[in-house]
């Protein structure tokens, strides 16, 4: 690890200051930063800590069952909240597949965000629950939904000196899953994510959306797929429409892990599988 | 109820409360007042020529101490790398530096003018006339070509008999195989029992495929690690994480030319070895040489990362298989032609090949086997080396055969079985092995015989044998006056076996085990040991125990019948003490009294000494069953159920012996299911427990144990090695459960969720 200085901030003005300085970045939970620190990927000359800054962390439920997240709220908090698991399981299902009990009380939604690794866990589930980030800087704060927060692997839209302080997630669909695709159980990168979340009025599907991780160079919703089914009554006949309509919306690549093929077929298969068991939930 | 008190019974390792609170002293933990850490500069190109290595800029760091390259290599053996570099990570300089940082940067100073060579890393394209040479002209005739030619001459000088029809038939055959040439070729093995194409004529079926099993990583815990300290007499002291302190010690001996007995090694706590901590060059003789140039202590530690790109994994392989049977399920000929990847040196396993054979009575048997080159590091043992790839490629073609003749597979198995006496195929006569017994265990305990498969489940069955290798050893044991006893020796303890000789030695003096320690010596201390691989140490070091435990009592019975008044024959040791035997009044005398008493003879105090090297052992074998299912739309399998018996001879400690079964089966479970060394031209690209995976509990359901006893002729108890044969069949067994399970073979391991989806595409299913 090159040598860094490291800062611990108490005002988000502050570190949003130190922060617009070059070669500096945000340590949450480390749990990304530290190994690329040591794998000398990351060489940051100064590290800002912020865990002094108070608020940036907790989970709150509106009366309307909006949800807030601050941004350094530990991914193990929202894998276990009974109102996540409840209103946005999708989200709650994503956080529990991310690295182990012991990565997760450490890792932040927020780092997981803000990494802006189209793999990332929690990435399909805010998508699908229509996540509005909320960014503050020394100049001020904004708002940006999820999906267009991206811009490519690693890339985000965030301007230098801006941090990201709160998801808010609206009133939620009735019902959504998070499937990964994966070869080992736990401690696995997805392959590919796929979440879905749907309304359903007396057996007519009012809303849908389905997020796609790690099938393209950012995390992406699947639109054409989503109007496919909006309207319509859930048959296995439209789930299949909307399950190749998804995997033509993505644009994998090939790598170690699998190939581009093989990503864009199980696109296919497991958003008729994360839609299915989304409809189920919306009408249990 | 067993004839034996200790041996035979669950007991705490000796090592659990050192092990469990962090006490053990690992490689990493040695710290000498001093030391400074060394880091390996490594090749950024899988195949380059060196046209120059610049140290300068390095030298220029503050904190750096020294810089060595092949140039300070007193003896000329080849540590680093000079004018070509063959793989990705091969070490072409070392520094030492006051700080992990520090060496970290100067290694990342040194500039090295490489010229990219075209990069050949696929065996069967390495044997091919395309591919570049890594060493100059390794070629060789194809097994085929090669034997006809042989044959087609020798027909030719016989003038007496007309043999040209035969001679036109062969060279018929000749044609066959125009292209059988063999480049890049560092080594072969060729085996032949009866006739093959004989045995193939007479079959009802004969099948052929085509196996490929990925180069996989032992991933011990602690990577490798040494910490030497070369003082100004030219002593040499090495603390080293290894297998084998006494190879170790003539291993830097022979490349540094250092005197043996000037180098004293000492075996630190083993994270973990496998097979893959026997190496002298990876860490230990750079070490040496960084601490002779600096005059100080130095650590040489390799990362995770340097693990894959510089370790001495298992070779991966591609096996071509061939296999005759009748109808009604006689196995009549097997024949293997094996590309072994030997990576950048000789030394891939291609004896294993032979495994292919299996515990069978297969009359026509032959075996090509070659060891390829091709630009990843080299190789080593893991884990009864090259017999898991054999095993997979031979226990997957005869569950091919049974369902084509439409026989269970392990009646299949059990009917083609050798028995003692039988002819082992290129191999003697087999001794009394419980072959059919240890499958018959499996098949029971796992409910075979009336098993159930939902929709997409699936039941595999394989079985492997490994024998367990042999070596030299010593043993001391002492009896002190308060009736315990320590053992000495030198040998590492690996999966327990410190734990397995206490046993041994607390049996024979008929002391509790609890009174019974053990100590182990370095190099400049100890007997010599032979290394803990090859599943040795339990009946190496056992039989070496049982012979000092031995001496130790002949002595204890001595001093009693000069206390006792009485010939020793009228004297028996028996819960730590010597009773005349039928004495009325009972009369005896304890150990401790004794060894108190010894002090002040002529004879002196009591110490036993074994000392052993050389007895035949005896074949092993495991026999294991899985239930799979399989999602057809994903391509994931899940294990419902796996259970591994094994016939160990006799289980000294039965805990360990689960153990070891349970370990061996997960890792073979692992190298079928997903660990894989992935390269491209490049290099290794999956240098991290991220994209090589190794299973997690969450994988696996307990793996259920099936203990086997049928007694090794000259094991001590009886017992055989164990560590090695779990992981020989699982292999075969996941495979042949996945087929089960959907219909379709896999053959080229690992059986990841795209292969499988594209199998069952190739076989008509949709997604």
């Amino acid at each position: 690890m090159k040598s860094f200085e490291f800062f611990e901030p108490t005002t988000l003005a502050e570190a949003s200051r130190l922060f617009a300085e070059e070669h500096a970045q945000l340590l949450a939970g480390g749990t990304d930063l530290v190994i690329g620190m040591k794998a000398l990927t990351e060489t940051p000359q100064s590290v800002i800590s912020l865990q002094k800054i108070p608020g940036l962390a907790g989970i709150t439920t509106e009366t309307d069952n909006s949800i807030s997240i601050g941004a350094t709220t530990k991914v193990r908090e929202v894998e276990l909240s009974a109102d996540i698991q409840q209103h946005h399981t999708a989200l709650a299902e994503g956080a529990a597949e991310i690295g182990s009990i012991q990565i997760r009380n450490l890792a932040t939604i927020g780092g997981n965000i803000a990494h802006a690794s189209p793999a990332a866990d929690t990435v399909a589930g805010l998508l699908v629950a229509d996540a509005q980030v909320d960014i503050a800087s020394a100049d001020g704060e904004r708002t940006v939904p999820i999906n267009e927060l991206f811009t490519g692997p690693g890339q985000t839209v965030l301007t230098p000196g801006e941090i990201i302080t709160r998801f808010r997630l609206p009133s939620p669909a009735s019902g959504s899953h998070y499937i990964k695709h994966k070869i080992r159980e736990v401690m696995d990168l997805a392959f590919i994510g796929v979440a879905a979340a749907v309304n359903l009025d007396n057996g007519t599907i009012t809303d849908a959306r389905i997020g796609l991780a790690a099938v393209a160079p950012t995390p992406i919703r699947a639109t054409e797929a989503e109007d496919l089914l909006k309207g319509n009554a859930p048959t296995p006949a439209l789930l299949e429409q909307a399950g190749e309509a998804a995997a033509a919306a993505s644009s994998p690549i090939s790598d170690l892990r699998c190939s581009a093929e093989h990503r864009r077929e199980m696109v296919d298969v497991l958003t008729r599988q994360t839609l299915q068991q989304a409809l189920e939930r919306a009408s249990g | 109820m067993s004839e034996y008190t200790v041996v035979g019974q669950t007991v705490a390792r000796v090592d659990a409360v050192e092990k469990v609170t962090g006490a053990a002293q690992y490689g990493a933990d040695v710290h000498p007042p001093g030391m400074l850490y060394g880091k390996l500069v490594r090749s950024k190109h899988a195949h380059a020529n060196i046209r120059s290595i610049d140290t300068s800029e390095a030298e220029k760091l503050p904190g750096v101490r020294a810089i060595i390259t092949q140039d300070d290599v007193p003896s000329g053996r080849r540590v680093f790398a000079t004018d070509k570099v063959l793989y990705l990570g091969e070490p072409l300089a070392a520094v030492a530096a006051t700080d992990p940082d520090i060496a970290e940067e100067a290694a990342e100073l040194i500039k090295i003018d490489y010229e990219v060579l075209p990069v050949v890393q696929d065996v069967m394209e390495s044997i091919k006339p395309s591919a570049p040479r890594l060493h100059g002209d390794d070629t060789k005739d194809g097994p085929n070509r090669r034997e006809i030619s042989g044959q087609i001459r020798k027909l030719s000088r016989d003038k007496e008999n007309d043999h040209s029809g035969e001679i036109s038939k062969l060279e018929a055959e000749l044609e066959a195989y125009p292209d059988e040439v063999y480049y890049n070729i560092s080594a072969e093995s060729h085996t032949e029992a009866g006739d093959v194409e004989k045995g193939f004529a007479e079959s009802d079926v004969v099948v052929e495929d085509t196996y490929v099993i990925p180069r996989v990583h032992q991933t011990y815990m602690e990577p490798h690690v040494s910490v030497a300290s070369a003082d100004s007499s030219g002593k040499v002291t090495v603390w080293a994480s290894t297998q084998g302190p006494f190879a170790i010690r003539s291993g830097i001996a022979g490349t540094l030319g250092i005197p043996l007995t000037q180098i004293n090694v000492i075996g630190t706590t083993m994270g973990g070895g496998f097979g893959g901590r026997f190496g002298v060059i990876i860490t230990h003789v750079p070490a040496v040489l960084l601490s002779q140039k600096t005059g100080r202590p130095v650590r040489v530690q390799m990362t995770r990362e340097e693990e894959f790109t510089d370790g001495r994994p298992a070779p991966g392989c591609v096996i071509k298989l061939k296999t005759g049977a009748t109808n009604d399920g006689r196995i009549l000929a097997r024949e293997a032609l094996a590309f072994w990847d030997s990576g950048s040196v000789s030394g891939a396993s291609i004896g294993s090949t032979i495994r292919v054979r299996g515990v069978y009575k297969i009359p026509n048997l032959k075996i090509s086997a070659y060891g390829v080159h091709t630009n990843k590091s080299g190789t080593a043992a893991y884990r009864a080396p090259g017999a898991p790839q054999a095993i997979f490629a031979g226990e997957s073609q005869l569950d091919e055969i049974a369902e084509r003749i439409g026989m269970d597979p392990v009646k299949f198995r059990l009917m083609n079985m050798r028995e003692e006496g039988d002819t082992v195929p290129a191999g003697g006569e087999e001794p009394k092995v419980g072959y059919k017994e240890t499958l018959e265990a499996v098949a029971d305990a796992a409910g075979w015989w009336d098993r159930e498969a939902g929709e997409n489940q699936g039941w595999g069955v394989a079985v492997g044998d490994w024998t367990n290798g042999c070596g030299p050893g010593g043993v001391y044991v002492s009896v002190h006056e308060d009736g315990s006893a320590r053992i000495f020796h030198g040998s590492m303890d690996i999966t327990g076996t410190d734990t397995a000789i206490s046993q041994i030695i607390a049996e024979i003096l008929t002391v509790p085990y609890e009174s019974v320690t053990i100590r182990r010596g370095d190099t400049d201390s100890a007997p010599y040991s032979t290394g803990s691989g090859g599943s040795v140490v339990t009946f190496t070091m056992g039989n070496t125990a049982k012979l000092a435990a031995e001496d130790a009592h002949r002595r204890v019975l001595e001093l009693a019948s000069e206390r006792l008044n009485t010939n020793v024959d009228n004297l028996e040791l028996k819960d730590g003490e010597v009773h005349i035997i039928s004495a009325e009044p009972p009369k005896s005398i304890s150990l401790g009294e004794l060894a108190a008493y010894s002090l002040s003879t002529t004879g002196g105090p009591i110490v036993g000494k074994g000392s052993f090297a050389r007895q035949a052992s005896t074949p092993a074998l495991a026999a294991q069953i899985a239930k799979v299912e399989v999602d057809p739309s994903t391509g994931r399998t899940r294990v419902l159920k796996l259970v591994a018996s094994q016939d160990v001879g006799f289980a000294i400690n039965p805990m360990a012996v689960e153990g070891q079964i349970e370990g061996g089966t997960v890792q073979g479970y692992a190298w079928a299911m997903m660990e894989e060394m992935q390269y491209d031209e490049n290099g290794n690209v999956n240098p991290g427990f991220v994209d090589y995976r190794v299973p997690t509990s969450a994988d696996l359901p307990t793996v259920e144990s099936v203990i086997v006893e049928v007694p090794a002729p000259n094991g001590p108890y009886g017992a055989k090695g164990v560590g090695e044969p779990p992981i020989t069949p699982t292999l075969a067994t996941m495979a042949n459960a996945v087929k089960d399970a959907i219909g379709v073979r896999i053959t080229e391991l690992p059986i990841k969720p795209e292969k499988v989806v594209q199998a069952l595409k190739s076989n008509g299913h949709s997604v």
